[in-house]
């Protein structure tokens, strides 16, 4: 069993990171990934030339930890693996991969579909995008947020 | 005392403000002074819409801060 969740301020190669997820699950009937992407266009339509993902130095690290220890927890998986970038995301470049190996097909796509929509809701990031025309700052804006920052391992006291 | 910001607040206050505080300052206290001063973000500001973190923990308003702390407010995530 390995469970590895990274935070990745520079560029995320999803080769690299297949690659390395295989390598680990030799002898797994299944592995299932999946890439999200920094979209060229906001849900309303808008252009979009940048995404903006600020973090926090400690607690980010620990809500994808976190994350993807639930998965391993709640699927019969042998593998899970999280990388997500950090910081000012191009158009059309990876933002996220998530990958789960497992001996039958049912658990590793269980768990990519749940350690994704815990990273979209629950992963502790600020997202903004950026519109730019001839390289000026045109329009800054940010989505609604998803919820209050919280994790299980950060106890109020 | 340093305090430290992210995303709306952020973008509103800057990410960073030195302030001085008294002896046996709360974090509601500091709460209160950010929202006199910008009063634009006091909503923002509200307790159930910006959680206080100091040394990596959520804390309550009631917490009393040191001179040595560093003071983060954290407004809602946006997930990934």
């Amino acid at each position: 069993m390995s469970v590895i969740a990274r935070l990745e301020p520079n560029k995320l190669s999803a080769e690299q990171e297949l690659a390395a997820l295989l390598a680990q699950g030799a002898g797994d009937g299944a592995a299932v990934i999946f890439v999200g992407f920094a979209r060229p266009c906001s849900t309303a339509g808008r252009p979009v030339d940048l995404l903006v993902l600020e973090h926090h130095s400690t607690l980010t690290q620990l809500s994808l930890e976190e994350i993807a220890a639930g998965a391993a927890q709640q699927f019969d998986v042998s593998h899970v693996r999280v990388a997500h970038r950090c910081g000012e995301i191009p158009a059309g470049a990876p933002v996220v991969f998530v990958g789960a190996m497992s001996q039958h097909r049912r658990s590793a796509f269980d768990a990519a579909d749940y350690l994704m929509d815990r990273l979209k809701t629950e992963a502790v990031f600020w997202k903004m995008s950026r519109i730019f025309t001839s390289s000026r700052l045109v329009a800054s804006s940010f989505p609604p947020p998803a919820r209050v920052p919280c994790t299980s391992a950060i106890a109020p006291i | 005392m340093k305090v430290l910001f992210y995303g709306r607040l952020e973008e509103a206050i800057g990410s960073r403000l030195d302030i001085d505080t008294p002896p046996a300052l709360s974090v509601g206290e500091v709460r209160d002074r950010l929202a006199n001063d910008y009063p634009h973000m006091g909503r923002a500001l509200h307790p159930k819409r910006a959680r206080a973190c100091v040394g990596d923990r959520f804390v309550h308003d009631r917490y009393i801060l040191s001179g040595e702390d560093t003071l983060e407010f954290l407004p809602p995530v946006s997930g990934g």
